[in-house]
């Protein structure tokens, strides 16, 4: 099974959390914490179990961002949900090299959130204009602020 | 001859867009070519970005729903339904079974409605203008139809937390039967029309192809994904709603290009049709609302992530609750993102008038996009 598979796979990246999510409250069957520097290599175990990205983005907890990873498989339903906490001011490293769809995840990242990728091959500005000067998704960015 | 009128051999930039007819929308594509073909492919996206999710962390849980009409405009009865059942997930609410039925009868139109004014607008963009006439025909009757339930035809705000708000009647069955009926009467007009049309087939077969590597590597989704031969749609892998208690098949296509996603798309039709007549024919008695249904929609400190299948792919909702009446963050994953994002690769050593049949077999929609 996938999922025994991806615990196994994952277990010996030395993370912080590899445990059985409560699907039916949360839709993860796997959830996943892990340090920034130990992301490349959670992604590609991801790659190597035939997993596709589902979804990635940020969220602002104040004192610091919790970067979320979803991935899921096309031949077995199992979600599994990566949380990186990363500290303000801090950068991340790039999957796009072993996933190249979250290129475009991460480009989305650093436009509405501030958050600097480490490799990433073209970090620009996806959905604002190249010279907007804030990011959106901040919670100290209230409504109606902005450069319209 | 180069040399000879002392002329560089170098590539130009070609720009598509933003309000360039085919794009289907404000998409900006940036082209680099070396004579007729492509050899590089920017999309430039963003134009027709509101900010729904900036939007989200400012209302509260009920205030949120008109925005998901807005999202897919096309298939905005699935948007609805993720945002419903995602937060029915984080209150712990059942819905009741009449509820799921209606919500899968008016889900099944809408997606039929969303495939069929893809058909014809993808037509007219490869040059040919009369299955535009005759789908909008068709897709006349779905739009009526769910006019008289949801008080709307494009930007439907028809589901609630716990269910939906207005039950339906014996016209409205009457009328999907009448429609199914009308529809499986033109599908072989639409095939002499099209799919047996061998200017179609020359430019469709073999053009665009998508490799299972790019969709595990791009998180494609849709009949993009199927049209490669990889059976995953949501209604069957994360079975949700009532879609468990119906026989339908996933149709799939063999090779991978433009023709095959098309093959999909017509076929998909034909089991959504199966779906609502099946969904008619069973539809249970009983109330269409969850009975306590708090006033104020306050979840517990929680995240969520709901996926659910529209015409496009896979749209997945990433809630997180603090506790709090307004959401703390809600990440609307929209699959025309995805699919676009390998654009640049199926662009690559193509001509212009295949880089816009490649566009358009995939199915983006923008403000899905750009959110």
């Amino acid at each position: 099974m996938l999922k025994d598979n991806l615990q196994k796979a994952l277990a010996s990246l030395g993370l912080e959390k590899v445990a059985e999510g409560d699907y039916a409250k949360t839709g993860y069957h796997l959830e996943v914490t892990a340090e920034p520097t130990q992301m490349v290599d959670v992604a590609q175990a991801m790659l190597d179990a035939g997993c596709f990205l589902e979804s990635f983005t940020a969220v602002d907890m104040v004192e610091a961002f919790d970067l979320v990873y979803h991935f899921a498989s096309f031949d077995e339903l199992c979600r599994t949900a990566v949380h990186v906490p990363l500290g303000k001011k801090k950068g991340m490293y790039t999957i796009s090299q072993i996933y190249p769809g979250a290129d475009w995840y991460e480009r989305e990242v650093f436009d509405l959130f501030g958050i600097h990728f480490f490799n990433h091959p073209n970090l620009k500005r996806l959905l604002l204009p190249e010279d907007a000067d804030f990011h959106p998704l901040l919670k100290d960015f209230g409504a109606g602020q902005g450069n319209d | 001859m180069i040399e000879l009128l002392g002329l560089e051999e170098k590539t130009y930039t070609l720009n598509l867009g933003p309000q360039h007819p085919s794009t289907h929308g404000v998409l900006r594509v940036l082209l680099e070519m070396d004579g007729e073909f492509i050899t590089q492919a920017e999309p430039v996206i963003g134009y027709g970005h509101r900010g729904h999710e900036h939007m989200a962390e400012n209302r509260n849980y009920a205030q949120f729903l008109p925005n998901l009409g807005r999202v897919d405009y096309l298939h905005a009865l699935a948007y609805n339904q993720c945002y419903c059942m995602a937060v029915e997930k984080l209150l712990g609410l059942t819905v009741p079974e009449r509820g799921e039925y209606i919500r899968v009868i008016t889900n099944e139109l809408n997606r039929i409605s969303s495939h069929l004014l893809w058909f014809g607008a993808y037509l007219l963009d490869l040059g040919a203008f009369t299955p535009i006439m005759y789908c909008f025909d068709d897709r006349e009757h779905i739009l009526d139809l769910l006019d008289r339930i949801t008080g709307s035809r494009l930007t439907y705000c028809f589901y609630r937390f716990g269910g939906v708000p207005m039950d339906i009647d014996d016209d409205f069955v009457a009328g999907c039967r009448a429609f199914a009926k009308r529809l499986r009467s033109r599908w072989s007009d639409y095939d002499n029309l099209v799919t047996k049309n061998v200017i179609f087939i020359n430019r469709a077969r073999d053009v665009g192809l998508i490799t299972r590597d790019q969709c595990v590597k791009y998180g494609i989704t849709g009949p993009t994904l199927r049209g490669s031969g990889i059976s995953y749609d949501l209604r069957k892998s994360e079975p949700y709603s009532a879609y468990p208690e119906f026989n339908f098949e996933i149709p799939i296509g063999t090779r991978g290009d433009i023709f095959d996603r098309y093959l999909v798309r017509l076929a998909e039709m034909e089991q959504s049709l199966r779906i609502i007549e099946q969904a008619c024919d069973k539809l249970p008695n009983g109330p269409i609302m969850a009975e306590k249904v708090p006033k104020r929609i306050k979840p517990a400190v929680g995240e969520v992530y709901q996926g659910v299948e529209t015409a496009r792919g896979e749209f997945g909702m990433y809630v997180v609750s603090q506790g709090d009446v307004k959401p703390y963050r809600i990440k609307l994953r929209t699959p025309s993102f995805a699919n676009l994002s390998l654009f640049p690769e199926l662009a690559v050593d193509t001509l212009v008038a295949d880089l816009v049949a490649i566009l358009g077999s995939i199915d983006v929609v923008i403000p899905e996009i750009d959110r």
